[in-house]
């Protein structure tokens, strides 16, 4: 999921080697001029069952290979790279070293908590993004810049933070202590870490197209005899999904990813609060590279199965609401 | 009385939009709220839709309190603009939302609301849609699915917001037509706002022009039409050449174009002269020399002649001031006038007003 990790790993083996990347890159150009050449590519006006539609901009050979090349060096090659590298291990050592008790509850604790938060946001950050869509009030700038935030600011630094307000000593944890709630260094406190590095997601992704929806279906549905809750379910909350998934889709694969704002606030106990990064991180620190890379190839393949799930969701949704 | 409107009033900040509007409106009666953007007709439909709240005044629908009401309890229906229609329900959902979401106790069964939307569907001619999303039809069949999800519910009175002010030419002067027989048919209250004079002289029973918050003048399209009450409403319905002119002892002159007519009893001063295009009439010369000026008849040049269709459209200029006159192609011909010409004009059935309080002084 994360480069910075894979490539933490790979660093040795792709040194050693002759870089591999280097002929698929090459390969990747050949083929994209190849094709630019004999026109498999050429925008065309008016003729069906063409690759493209005209358009204004020219260049769709080029932007095309660029994308591609851009697209195989940034992100292919290091994923690649990881998977060739866990597949050295073949299927029983791989499956050795994933199937471990330790590994399979860093993945539970990682999946449930980041689902949980992912979840959370999506209720709150609709909120907020329907606050800063729908109201004018006093200090609403303010508020708008605060919403990004979590973006700009060093993860550690919102680990510690919230490692010192939730603790049982801290402000917020003391209360909580009180109830018998315990939110640092246990599973509760990952999910809060992972919630406040999610928000942002869910509240970007809506705010735009909380503000392309008309007011006016809002009113027919009133004038129509709605209650405000039947036009929420009913009316706005289905113009907004196929946002809201995105803004989910991206804050839970943030959250399964996301390690800075976590080791401090989770406390770290192997099959409690143990979450994936950090069993990669550790294992590096044994030397255990091929340990490191199969973790880290089963994380890759269960992202990108969520992610595809929820991209095939989306355009199913999409194609009923538009002209196919 | 269906609706009884009066001395409604609203403010946006400091921006008067409806000031003290006094309305009646027949049961059963199709009737066009018209005037420029920003005249408050817009406002006016919504205030009596329930969607904006008015800073003063009453309304009674059918002899009941109103203003109080929620919008479910005013039984409007409402079509706006842009139709907005629900994208993510097809036709039939759409049709049926009004009456899904009824409260439990007062839902129809299932069935009778399958039905009823099959028969508004085959009412508005698109019950082989109603499985179709609402970006799969075109403008005027969108239009026609907000129609009947409005008539869904029943409504005592319906409210449209410029209904086919999205629609181009041809598909609006259909539906508007479509929208008269609909009307004659299922004899609803109706309401419309528009800002298309044609529109409203064509299709309603009544039309009430509003200017900046308050109503010009309320009548039968050809009462409007013939008889403006004030210079605003003469500019606004159809075409009408506009003279400043100056009253003196019992007769109007034109300066511009240095024509008289007589004004007897009005009150010196200046004054405004409205006459339509095809109150113009041209004559020849030579018929009109010797007494040109003085009897009523000034001599113009014809600048363009616009000859499409049955009718012509003559452009004239009298020293600058230019002016139009409308007439038959077979006249047009008999006179033999042509582009370049000179020719004589006599105003025939000028109306004046007074500049200072647009009175109307004379028809």
């Amino acid at each position: 999921m994360e480069p910075q990790e894979a490539s933490i790993c790979l660093a040795p083996p792709l040194s050693a080697v002759k870089p591999p990347w280097y002929a698929f890159v090459l390969g990747l150009a050949k083929v994209v001029s190849l094709s630019h050449e004999r026109g498999l590519f050429r925008a065309t006006r008016g003729s069906r069952g063409m690759l493209v539609r005209y358009s204004i901009l020219p260049g769709f050979g080029l932007t095309l290979g660029i994308s591609m090349a851009w697209l195989g060096l940034i992100v292919l090659v290091p994923l690649a790279a990881l998977a060739i590298h866990a597949g050295g291990l073949g299927w029983s050592g791989f499956w050795a070293e994933v199937s471990t008790p330790r590994v399979l509850s860093a993945f539970r604790v990682s999946c449930t908590t980041a689902l949980a938060a992912a979840l959370i946001n999506v209720v709150f950050g609709l909120l907020v993004a329907w606050v800063l869509v729908r109201y004018r009030f006093p200090g609403q700038r303010l508020v708008d810049a605060l919403v990004d935030l979590p973006f700009a600011l060093p993860t550690a630094v919102a680990g510690i933070a919230l490692t010192s307000l939730y603790a049982t000593n801290g402000w917020i944890g003391s209360i909580l202590a009180e109830w018998g709630v315990k939110v640092a260094f246990t599973p509760l406190g990952i999910v809060v870490a992972l919630t406040f590095i999610g928000l942002p997601f869910v509240v970007r992704t809506v705010e735009p197209v909380l503000q392309d929806l008309a007011p006016e279906e809002e009113e027919v549905a009133m004038s129509l005899g709605a209650s405000r809750w039947q036009t929420f379910i009913r009316v706005i909350l289905p113009a907004l999904t196929p946002a809201l998934l995105t803004g989910f889709a991206l804050a839970f694969a943030r959250g399964l990813g996301e390690y800075g704002s976590v080791i401090f606030i989770a406390g770290n106990m192997p099959g409690i609060s143990e979450i994936v990064p950090l069993l990669i991180i550790i294992k590096l620190e044994q030397f255990s590279y091929q340990g490191a890379t199969a973790i880290g190839t089963l994380m890759l393949v269960l992202s990108f199965i969520l992610l595809l799930v929820i991209n095939l969701l989306q355009a199913w949704m999409r194609g009923r609401h538009h002209v196919s | 009385m269906a609706i009884n409107i009066s001395g409604i009033s609203k403010r946006f900040g400091a921006f008067l939009a409806l000031d003290k509007v006094d309305l009646h409106i027949q049961s059963g009666e199709l009737l066009a709220l018209l005037g420029p953007s920003g005249s408050g007709k817009t406002t006016l439909l919504r205030i009596l839709g329930g969607l904006d709240r008015a800073c003063g005044g009453t309304i009674t629908f059918f002899g009941e309190a109103a203003l109080g009401l929620t919008p479910r309890d005013r039984q409007v229906g409402f079509v706006f603009q842009h139709y907005s229609l629900f994208r993510h329900m097809t036709v039939r959902d759409n049709v049926a939302f009004g009456l899904d979401v009824r409260p439990r106790r007062d839902r129809l069964p299932r069935a009778v609301i399958s039905e009823r939307v099959a028969r508004l569907l085959e009412l508005v001619q698109l019950a082989p849609l109603a499985d179709r999303y609402p970006a799969q039809l075109s403008g005027g069949q969108r239009q026609r699915v907000a129609l009947a999800r409005a008539l869904a519910i029943e409504p005592k009175v319906l409210l449209l917001d410029e209904p086919f002010g999205a629609l181009d030419a041809k598909v609006r002067k259909e539906l508007r037509r479509w929208l008269r027989r609909l009307h004659d048919e299922m004899n609803i209250t109706s309401i419309f706002v528009t800002h298309d004079q044609e529109e409203a002289l064509e299709v309603a029973d009544r039309v009430v022009v509003m200017n900046n918050g308050r109503i010009e003048q309320v009548g039968a399209p050809g009462e409007v039409y013939d008889h403006p009450a004030s210079p605003f409403v003469y500019d606004f319905l159809g075409n009408v050449n506009r003279f400043e002119c100056i009253i003196s002892d019992g007769t109007a002159k034109i300066v511009s174009i240095g024509l008289t007519m007589p004004a007897i009893g009005a009150e010196p001063g200046p004054a405004l002269a409205f006459v339509r295009p095809h109150d113009i009439e041209l004559i020849r010369l030579d018929a009109a020399t010797g007494d040109a000026g003085g009897g009523g008849v000034a001599c113009a040049r014809v600048r363009h002649i616009h000859a499409i269709g049955p009718t012509a459209r003559i452009e004239l200029d009298i020293e600058g001031h230019r002016f139009e006159a409308v007439m038959d192609q077979d006249r047009l011909r008999c006179l033999g006038v042509r582009a370049g010409d000179w020719c004589g004009v006599r105003l025939t059935r000028p109306r004046l007003f007074s500049s200072n309080s647009a009175a109307l002084i004379q028809e």
